[in-house]
């Protein structure tokens, strides 16, 4: 295991962030941890690095206990921060020379590495900007190439893309990907749910400090009795079509927000070509129909009672 | 690890313009203001000779030993008097005229004429009852022994003042050097700019910049120590720099003790520091409250020390407040330099230096005891 986590709990007071939270990670995951704001995600990354004490649980990265004195398990770990940490008086070159020399002594092999981490996150053409000067996505890609400039083994990235525009976010996620397939292991944090989708091969689900579920996304949408989430546009239909519509099998439940009526169903064969069948019979006028599989969202909202993104 | 963090230290302090601006930039900027403003105190209190007549009748040329003591009186750069002969209209005319402050008419006793009273009439009335004095004690002495007049004439033109004012230490009286040194004194303590910056960066629950140190595998005093020393040779260089254009620019003497005054600057450049860093450990709010009570304490101790008011620190220590005098950073460090300035000994300077070593010691031991957590209760 490259990382494992066991019972660990934290508290702020009579605030508990992080209540018997278990996992564990293996080499070559991107393991996601997903959970609002606010859930504990952060404080769990935190308490991992040794910045932050628990108040129970053990924590082991490498097979070792983490400890603040651990320099030779530091000595492999990478961390982008949720908040850009450079110095706003160095350079682009500069900061990802200067974080990389704390890890790497060897001067040749330093730059080679700052070189190929500029090239990793295309910043080539501003390697003698300020930090300033660059926009939110450039910098975000500056805070990520100083915190993988000295090929950690083991990569937390903690939300590196709030705040950042689509296309930026883009080439970061494609980035993970590829520092993942060059054999480091990821631990990856976000509110949101589709990077996680995206790019997690695992994913661990947290609320209020607790993991709900953890598993690969099919497993995770296995977990919940939604097979199938079918939107219908309509300016007409009637309360007493809504009541015969939830009669329907595996209908779970009818919504109905003009124009769009909100059908969920579980698992089972058919459930898309029933529901057409009855608003044929029912002569029901309809603009556009769909049909979607249920989403990390979906699960999460099934097991908390709670949007995501409440 | 020591020069890589040293060097990097070096050039993001280098570029910080505003902790520049206030370390270096200002107090040079202050120097050179108190030396425009100040340099013109000195000049309303130097002695302007006095233009005076006499009235010059038989009596007055006959009367050698007046003649003679108004004459020496009126020659030389440092003359009392601007003399003038005249007649009796002449002189009257003048002192109408605003030319003359009076007029002598000599006789026995000798008359001063005046339109009004001030300080220049009284100089020569006073010069006058001086030599109607002298002249009748010579007058005795001559009665009692006529052989040694020319001795007693001699004698009358050899006075001297046994009396002179200067400092032990060999620098000329100067009050006005004062201000300078509690100057210097500020600029030390301006120092804490780059020790809040040290600080700051190296404490996780402050900045995620020093939360990323954490985490990196270095061990976190070394990396403060690395990176303060950094800071500190910033700013000694900028205090010798200071120091540098306040003597051979402004041509401010320091005395003859050289060597004690850049050792008084490098303690005063590490007390400074070490404050700023004490500050930032300590107080944990916004670096914009920090830099107030930077501020705050440095003027504060500035003002104690006397930089707007000379008397201060002899104010504060004939109100019993002893407290103040000897644990204000500022008045221990400008206090130093008078010492090294006026005295021939070492003794108050060493009483100064110690208690200034005591605060800074206070200080490193303090911040160490702030800094030196490995885990924080919260980020």
């Amino acid at each position: 295991m490259v990382v494992k986590v066991s019972n660990l709990v934290k508290r702020y007071g009579d605030l508990i962030a992080l209540d018997h939270l278990s996992f564990s990670i293996k080499e070559g995951e991107i393991f996601g941890l997903l959970g609002p704001n606010g859930s504990g995600k952060t404080t769990a990354i935190n308490c991992i690095l040794a910045l932050l004490k628990y108040d129970k649980g053990e924590i082991e990265v490498f097979g070792e206990p983490m400890t603040p004195e651990s320099y030779h398990i530091k000595q492999d770990i990478g961390i982008v921060m949720q908040n850009v940490a450079v110095y706003n008086e160095l350079t682009v070159y500069e900061n990802i020379d200067y974080f990389c020399g704390l890890y790497i002594k060897d001067k040749a092999l330093k730059k080679k590495y700052v070189e190929e981490a500029i090239e990793f996150v295309d910043l080539g053409e501003y390697r003698n900007f300020r930090p300033k000067k660059l926009s939110g996505g450039l910098l975000r890609r500056l805070n990520i190439a100083c915190g993988i400039a000295h090929k950690p083994k083991l990569i937390i990235l903690d939300e590196p893309t709030v705040a950042v525009d689509p296309q930026s976010r883009n080439r970061i996620l494609e980035g993970i990907k590829e520092l993942n397939s060059n054999g480091a292991t990821v631990i990856y944090t976000s509110h949101y749910m589709e990077e996680v989708e995206q790019i997690c091969s695992r994913i661990m689900i947290i609320d209020k400090g607790k993991a709900i579920a953890t598993g690969t996304k099919e497993e995770l949408k296995a977990m919940i009795s939604l097979g199938e989430k079918i939107t219908v546009e309509s300016y007409d239909v009637s309360e007493q079509q809504l009541a015969r519509l939830r009669e329907l099998p595996n209908i779970v439940s009818v919504e109905y927000n003009e124009p769009l009526i909100v059908i969920k169903s579980s698992k089972g064969k058919n459930n898309l070509e029933n529901v057409l069948e009855f608003i044929k019979k029912e002569n029901i006028q309809f603009g556009k129909i769909y049909s979607e599989l249920p989403t990390l969202n979906d699960v999460f909202l099934e097991i908390t009672g709670k949007e995501l993104r409440d | 690890m020591f020069v890589h963090i040293f060097a990097n230290r070096l050039r993001c302090l280098l570029r910080d313009r505003e902790t520049m601006f206030w370390t270096f930039m200002f107090p040079l900027a202050l120097a050179l203001f108190f030396y425009m403003s100040l340099s013109n105190v000195g000049k309303g209190e130097a002695f302007q000779e006095i233009d005076v007549a006499v009235v010059n009748d038989s009596w007055y040329q006959e009367n050698q030993f007046f003649r003679t003591a108004l004459e020496e009186a009126s020659r030389g750069d440092d003359r009392l008097f601007n003399l003038t002969l005249a007649t009796g209209e002449e002189a009257r005319k003048l002192l109408d005229d605003g030319k003359i402050k009076g007029y002598i008419i000599a006789g026995d006793p000798p008359q001063l004429i005046v339109n009004e009273s001030g300080i220049y009439q009284s100089i020569i009335k006073s010069f006058l009852d001086n030599y109607t004095q002298t002249f009748r004690a010579v007058e005795k002495v001559l009665e009692n022994d006529p052989r040694i007049y020319q001795e007693v004439f001699d004698s009358l033109g050899n006075r001297k003042n046994y009396v002179k004012e200067a400092p032990a230490a060999g620098g000329k009286p100067d009050n006005l050097v004062y201000y300078f040194y509690t100057l210097i004194a500020m600029a030390c303590m301006y120092g804490s700019f780059f020790g809040m910056r040290e600080a700051t960066d190296i404490q996780a629950d402050i900045t995620p910049l020093a939360a990323r140190i954490n985490i990196a595998p270095v061990h976190k005093l070394k990396a403060f120590l690395s990176s303060t020393c950094a800071a500190l040779l910033i700013h000694l260089s900028e205090m010798m720099i200071l120091l540098a254009f306040i003597r051979y620019v402004l041509n401010i003497d320091f005395g003859p003790r050289a060597g004690y005054v850049l050792l008084t600057t490098v303690i005063g450049s590490i007390t400074g520091v070490f404050f700023g860093a004490f500050v930032s450990a300590v107080v944990k709010k916004s670096e914009g409250i920090k830099v107030g009570i930077l501020i705050g304490v440095t003027m504060i101790g500035s003002c104690l020390a006397g930089m707007m008011y000379i008397d201060m620190k002899y104010i504060i220590l004939s109100k019993n407040l002893p407290f103040l005098y000897w644990t204000n950073p500022v008045n221990l460090l400008s206090d130093a330099f008078y010492c090294l300035y006026y005295f021939d000994n070492l003794n108050r300077y060493a009483l100064n230096i110690g208690a200034l070593s005591c605060i800074t010691v206070l200080f490193c031991a303090l911040t160490y005891l702030f800094i030196r957590r490995r885990k924080y209760a919260s980020l």
